[in-house]
């Protein structure tokens, strides 16, 4: 498994931003301004590539931080 | 019995027709909302799209392509003992398109004609429906008719990026000692929520509020009669399922990997696309693709892509097809095809 600045570096490239956005383990998911349905295709791709972890659109709508999301992989 | 072989069953033909009329998913969507479209479209893969106007159906794209590839083939209409049309955009929902079709191309009243409802993963399916009727020995010539007006449930064409229209036209025949082609076919019936149009059927029938329009928690606005697309389960289905099946469906045939010439998978959106390529170790000149200038074509795209793709190869010699399509349903299929002499059309703009 990556560290997690690893994984930010990844989880950046996966949304692919529009705009450069500062990211932290503690940054809401929802309050980035592209967290939409491309980004969560793009989060499931770099999991299961990644990763070798199936997550599903539920386990999406369960975590809340970029962290958790990184836990939810480890 | 997901896998099989059939004998005897020789590739005879495809024609593909589209649309005339091309919208393109940044140029033609409002300047304010063009940055978030180019990010979109980077991650689909998808710039351009052909679209039927109002009056156009699936049916008269198919009409086109059959035409044209009967024509070419030399068959005379009285030869084809069987139509086969598959698609989710019939003209009614009562009758069949495939019989209304039967009279349209001038075939005989002998002709059997019926229609089969499957969408993105249609094609191999189809060809073993028809592979199956003629390695029997009951008919000697069949044509499949096949694909979609996927684009017809947004009223604004804007505001759905990724489908696109066409109608195809196969040719399969009885040919002694024809190199076997092989299937690997699959149903999951649990996961019809992820692709579907909710109402207009006998579970849900049609009432005047369902063509009403609400806004969604994602802000665009939907009638009950719009195709509702769950993402993360169709890339999750896609990307788990049709990697093993293609191994599978190998293992089957015995053949490896590289002794296949070109492997045309549905064209869904390239993320999906992308991932099943690298899962299956495959390199990007053995997978062509028509998702940037065609989109996300329906069952149709694996023609679509021969066609525009592999027409100087396939007049060149034999190719090996393995040709695999996954979606609605859930339903995902593999073939594996030898062509050669097989007459190709070029692409048909209607």
């Amino acid at each position: 498994m990556d560290n997690i600045d690893t994984f930010i570096e990844k989880f950046i490239t996966a949304v692919d931003f529009q705009e450069a956005v500062e990211i932290t383990p503690d940054t809401i998911l929802k309050d980035l301004p592209e967290w939409d349905s491309l980004a969560a295709l793009g989060v499931i791709v770099l999991s299961d590539m990644e990763y070798g972890k199936t997550i599903t659109g539920e386990h999406l709508k369960q975590v809340s931080t970029v962290n958790d999301l990184y836990q939810l992989l480890n | 019995m997901a896998t099989s072989t059939l004998k005897n069953v020789r590739f005879a033909g495809m024609a593909t027709c589209v649309p005339k009329h091309v919208i393109h998913n940044v140029n033609d969507v409002p300047p304010h909302l063009r940055s978030e479209r180019e990010r979109l479209v980077r991650n689909i893969g998808i710039e351009t799209r052909r679209v039927c106007p109002d009056w156009q159906c699936f049916s008269d794209l198919a009409y086109d392509a059959a035409d044209k590839l009967l024509n070419d083939l030399q068959w005379s209409r009285d030869e084809v003992d069987a139509l086969i049309v598959v698609t989710q955009s019939p003209d009614y929902l009562v009758p069949a398109t495939a019989i209304i079709l039967q009279d349209r191309l001038g075939l005989a009243h002998s002709t059997i004609a019926f229609d089969v409802n499957l969408g993105c993963s249609s094609y191999p399916f189809a060809l073993q429906i028809m592979g199956s009727m003629i390695a029997s020995g009951a008919i000697k010539k069949g044509l499949i008719l096949l694909g979609d007006r996927s684009s017809y449930k947004h009223k604004d064409p804007l505001k759905d990026p990724l489908f696109s229209d066409a109608g195809t036209a196969t040719a399969l025949e009885y040919k002694e000692g024809a190199p076997p082609m092989y299937f690997d076919l699959n149903s999951d019936g649990s996961g019809y929520k992820a692709i579907i149009v909710p109402v207009g059927g006998h579970r849900n029938p049609f009432q005047l509020e369902h063509g009403i329009a609400r806004k969604g928690d994602d802000g665009f606005w939907r009638s009950d009669l719009d195709l509702i697309l769950d993402g993360p389960a169709v890339i999750s289905f896609s990307t788990q399922r049709v990697p093993p099946m293609v191994e599978k469906l190998l293992g089957y045939a015995n053949i490896a990997k590289d002794e296949i010439d070109y492997f045309i998978f549905h064209q869904a959106n390239r993320m999906i696309n992308e991932t099943i390529r690298k899962k299956l170790g495959l390199p990007e000149d053995k997978v062509p693709s028509t998702l940037r200038e065609f989109g996300n074509t329906s069952g149709a795209s694996l023609p679509v892509t021969v066609t525009v793709r592999l027409r100087d190869q396939l007049a060149a010699g034999k190719q090996r097809l393995l040709l695999c399509g996954f979606g609605v349903g859930l339903s995902w299929g593999g073939a594996i095809v030898d062509v050669e002499d097989a007459i190709f059309p070029q692409l048909i703009i209607s």
